[in-house]
């Protein structure tokens, strides 16, 4: 089984398709699990216990990923394949109220990670529609498909991807659906970034005044060693390091400076802190850390011995929810940990396959989250009601960690 | 017309719970039907059946509350239909002729019964015994055939009902696969056999004793006379024979495929007569009409329908019922008072507001014993197939667990996943969605006419096809659900501009289902004709028969030398077709006949 689901706070390596192969021991499920055996078992759970009336969201297309909830929690904005004659990724904004879809992005191109700006009508995305060779891309990997040829698993990090701001047409408010691209005025896209390199993984500050993202930029803007050259032709992903910007891409600066891929940062609810999670070297282990906007304090929180992303904080602040492949290379569930990372992380999703990107709602009280439980290798957005004094009893309940499962 | 329809609300009335749908807002807006469906009164509403009728008249009271009228140019909402429900013995004979002895008749149910799928015939000549008259094919990797050395030519055989009776397990599971008795009567037909003679020999169960015709729901005959006879009668013919019938089983119960048959001294007439009993069952259609023109509108029809009958005590057809419960009315809560209860409700919903298309509401009966209703509706439309916009099948609805749901034939149309998608959105289900339209539901009669269709359920269950399905399992609360999504998934159909286009699925080459069959051919036969031969019901795209050049109405008569004239034989000829190897295939179209090569699949 190929994994087909595109992930922007991930991105898996190449890695990904070839399981087995190269893959450490100490990343392997059972491996981690027999070592847990000997501990203090914790109390089991079932998904129930956490998420009722389960939903799949999206059904259009061929695959979708990746909501993200607007701060009223009326709509939500995400990923997917389904226009013909694009065979990457747009963005699409679903409004809860009238169930209508509309694109946000231009249409053409790839795209990833979208986020709602609050106070705004703005929504980030990372595109490489100014590319004039986009067209030509979309084509190719159109041909490619009839060609009935397959390619392992891997994000695809195009130089060309630059972050933008949309904004609905006429500057309508908030929400204000004339605004979308078949609407009577043209939405305007505000390009924010401007280096070579993959910038994408952006995501707004509560004040919605920061937009905290990912660049690869440091593999281009100085010269490389013959190591680092091989590097990036193997995995541009190694490159990758977290950056703050203004709202309008002013005032870029690089907060990490670790090798291995730092992705996926998302602001804490009280905008004082960041998570993200960050690969080792070999591009198969990683972990959940936080740190201070300025990017001092770094605190790891998770330590599963696999490969452990994709996290955001739960609104009430108290704990974080994250993927992790513990239980199997391609098994993806959702965990939520403690937000100091104390105590053990709890299993909140049981299906086989993939289950991801968890992203609670600004209530607190849904979880969306990107998962083929559907059916097939691609992942769709699913919906959830979310349990979260159940969540809070759990975490209560679960072990110290003590010493780590390593 | 009124009066018959005030007559029967009064008769109604006494059998109607004290709820039904209209009357209960705020409470389930199904469950009161689905109660009455599949309730003791209505006796599993077999296809036929006063129970059926009962259905029927009822569903055409709710459908007139809610405001729902006859189709244009019907006076009522009933669209009848024929069919076979079952068959029984006319007065076969069997005259047993021997040399200086008087001829000896046998006549009577105890003495000779004809096999269900027998031609109705007479013919005269001399008796070959066959053995067990098995033959399994040599692909098995397991050589058997009663007939080796024989020569039946013109002659009537005689063979045991079963298979050896003292073979090891191993050999008894090969053979037991070859024992049917339609498979039997196509290899003596095949070996130019005029007659087929079965007896329960006198060392297996139920020695001597005629076989009661069973239900077929293939309606066709199988091309010879065949007969089961009584013990007595089969002794007549070994009379002469210098070893008794009991002795020759005996060896043959070894299970070696060395011991042959033999000639019999005796001549017989045999007289084979089968009465085909027609039964009449009736969809019930009616519509709600657009509240404004359609002048213009493409596809002004839009369908939503589900099957209403079921399967009676479940003494035909397939019921699943356990031995304790034989026998036994078949409630058919969820299969499908439930997808009934679904299309009332959504009529009710729909009534009251505004809509670009027409909206029709079609209960089948005829589902469980093949299709035959919704088949029926298609073949002689009430309106053309052209104008029909969409089709929404509603089959086992009522046991939702988990919040699932499952969509399936969405591959019928390109407008599915948006739609489904949108009204998912309030509806909140954990959909499943499948694109393969070739679905054992009433939609496969409209995909296969061209129509963009959906079937929805909920999935089957320890109950289904058993006297288990019972209306106090049903999970109405999560129906009601499904009929507040499906009227939106109704009404995006209906108030589309353009009406969802229909797009040809080639399905999952999978070919017949019998465990014996290794290679598919892309044929979808159709269940539901008394055609001789193999009518196609369509071809699947891509797959052998239609690179063959087959296609939807021709008649397979005849395939790798095996003749064929019903859907049996033409199964059991499969099983003899091997992957990539080219065969003959004779079919007839328009009255020509035909010949072609077709390159079976392996079956994956």
């Amino acid at each position: 089984m190929t994994l087909r689901i595109a992930i922007c706070s991930l991105l898996l390596a190449t890695t990904l398709g070839g399981v087995g192969a190269g893959l450490h021991p100490s990343t392997n499920a059972r491996g981690a699990l027999s070592q847990a055996e000997g501990q203090t078992r914790p109390p089991e759970y079932k998904e129930s216990d956490f998420l009722t009336r389960v939903r799949r969201l999206t059904v259009e297309g061929r695959r979708a990923g990746e909501g993200y909830w607007s701060p009223d929690g009326k709509q939500i904005v995400f990923q997917s394949e389904r226009e013909p004659g694009n065979p990457f990724y747009q963005i699409y904004a679903l409004d809860f109220a009238t169930g209508d879809t509309r694109r946000i992005s231009p249409g053409y191109g790839k795209t990833t990670c979208s986020f709602f700006r609050p106070g705004t009508g703005e929504i980030l995305f990372a595109s490489t529609h100014h590319d004039p060779k986009s067209k030509q891309f979309q084509q190719e990997e159109l041909d490619f498909r009839a060609s009935g040829k397959q390619r392992r698993y891997s994000w695809d990090y195009d130089t060309e991807f630059e972050i933008y701001a949309y904004s609905p047409g006429g500057g309508g408010p908030s929400g204000d659906r004339r605004g979308g691209p078949s609407g009577p005025s043209e939405p305007k896209y505000t390009r924010l970034t401007n280096a070579r390199g993959y910038d994408a993984e952006g995501s707004y500050s509560p004040d919605g005044q920061w937009i905290v993202f990912t660049s690869m930029r440091d593999a281009y803007n100085r010269p490389r060693s013959p190591a680092e050259q091989k590097q990036l032709e193997l995995d541009p992903g190694y490159f990758g390091e977290i950056y703050i910007m203004h709202a309008d891409g002013t005032g870029q600066k690089r907060l990490t400076r670790v090798v291995g891929y730092d992705g996926g940062p998302f602001f804490s609810p009280d905008g004082k802190r960041i998570i993200w999670r960050r690969f080792d070297t070999s591009g198969l282990i990683a972990n959940v850390f936080t740190m201070n906007p300025d990017g001092t304090d770094v605190r790891q929180i998770t330590d599963f011995g696999a490969m452990s992303w994709a996290p955001y904080i739960h609104p009430s602040a108290q704990y974080i929810l994250f993927a992790s492949n513990k239980l199997g290379f391609e098994n993806f569930e959702v965990y939520m940990v403690d937000i100091d990372g104390k105590k053990e992380p709890v299993r909140i999703t049981y299906a086989d396959g993939f289950d991801g990107l968890p992203v609670p709602s600004p209530d607190g009280r849904q979880l969306a989250w990107t998962s083929t439980r559907g059916g097939g290798s691609d992942g769709q957005v699913f919906l959830a009601q979310w349990n979260h004094e159940k969540a809070l009893e759990a975490l209560r309940a679960a072990p110290d960690r003590g010493v780590r499962p390593r | 017309m009124t009066r018959k329809f005030v007559g029967f609300i009064g008769a109604l009335a006494l059998l109607v719970p004290a709820t039904s749908p209209a009357q209960t807002a705020g409470a389930s807006r199904t469950r009161a039907a689905v109660e009455f469906l599949a309730s003791d009164r209505l006796e599993g509403r077999e296809a036929g059946s006063t129970g059926e009728r009962l259905a029927g008249d009822y569903i055409a009271m709710q459908l007139a509350r809610a405001g729902a009228k006859p189709l244009p140019g019907h006076a009522d909402m009933f669209l009848p239909f024929e069919f076979t429900s079952g068959s029984r013995d006319g007065g076969s004979t069997i005259t047993i002729r021997r040399d200086g002895q008087a001829p000896q008749t046998f006549n009577g149910a105890v003495q000779i019964q004809a096999l269900s799928f027998s031609d109705d015939a007479q013919v005269n000549g001399p008796v070959v015994f066959a053995g067990y008259g098995l033959v399994v094919p040599d692909s098995q990797n397991f050589g058997y055939d009663s007939y080796a050395g024989l020569d039946v030519k013109d002659k009537i055989v005689l063979v045991l009902h079963y298979f050896p009776e003292d073979t090891d397990a191993q050999t008894k599971a090969a053979l037991a696969r070859y024992s049917d008795l339609r498979y039997k009567a196509l290899a003596a037909r095949q070996r130019g056999a005029k007659g087929l003679l079965i007896v329960i020999g006198p060392r297996s169960p139920n020695k001597g004793e005629t076989l009661r015709m069973s239900f077929d729901t293939a309606l066709s005959g199988s091309g010879i006379p065949a007969a089961s006879i009584s013990g007595p009668a089969a002794n007549a013919l070994f009379a002469s024979a210098g070893k008794s019938l009991e002795a020759t089983q005996q060896e043959l119960d070894s299970g070696n495929p060395h011991v042959g048959g033999f000639a019999l001294p005796a001549t017989v007439d045999l007289r084979t007569k089968v009465v085909r009993e027609k039964q009449t069952a009736r969809n019930v259609v009616a519509y709600l009409p657009a509240t404004g023109s359609t002048a213009g509108i493409d596809k002004p029809w839009v369908m939503v329908g589900a099957h209403y009958d079921h399967l009676g005590r479940g003494t035909h057809g397939t019921s699943l019922a356990t031995k304790d419960e034989a026998g036994q009315i078949h409630h058919g809560a969820d299969d499908n008072a439930s997808g009934t209860a679904t299309v009332l409700a959504i009529a009710g919903t729909l009534a009251g507001q505004m809509r670009r298309r027409n909206i029709v509401f079609t209960l089948w009966s005829g589902e469980e014993i093949g299709l035959v209703g919704s088949n029926a509706f298609v073949t002689a439309p009430p309106m053309p197939i052209g104008q029909m916009g969409v089709y929404l099948n509603f089959d086992m609805v009522g046991r939702m667990q988990n919040n699932k749901l499952v969509a399936e034939g969405t591959g019928s149309s390109a407008s599915w996943p948006r739609i489904l998608e949108r009204a998912n959105v309030a509806a909140g289900f954990d959909l499943r969605v499948l694109p393969d339209p070739y679905q054992p539901t009433d939609s496969s009669s409209f995909n296969q006419a061209g129509i963009a269709s959906l079937f929805f359920t909920t999935g089957s269950h320890a109950d289904y096809h058993r006297p288990t399905d019972t209306a106090d399992k049903i999970n109405y609360e999560d129906l009601d659900r499904i009929v507040d999504f499906a009227a939106a998934v109704t009404r995006a159909a209906a108030d589309a501009d353009m009406a969802p286009q229909f797009t040809k699925v080639d399905p999952p080459a999978t070919g017949a289902t019998l465990a014996g069959v290794r290679v598919t051919t892309g044929t979808i036969p159709d269940y539901t004709t008394e055609a001789k031969g193999l009518l196609l019901a369509g071809v699947v795209g891509g797959a052998p028969a239609e690179k063959a050049g087959l296609t939807k109405g021709d008649v397979i008569v005849e395939i790798a030398g095996q003749s064929i004239t019903n859907i049996y034989d033409y199964t059991y000829a499969l099983e003899l077709l091997k992957a990539d190897q080219p065969v003959k295939v004779v079919y007839m179209r328009n009255g020509q006949r035909l010949e072609t090569t077709l390159i079976p699949t392996p079956r994956r």
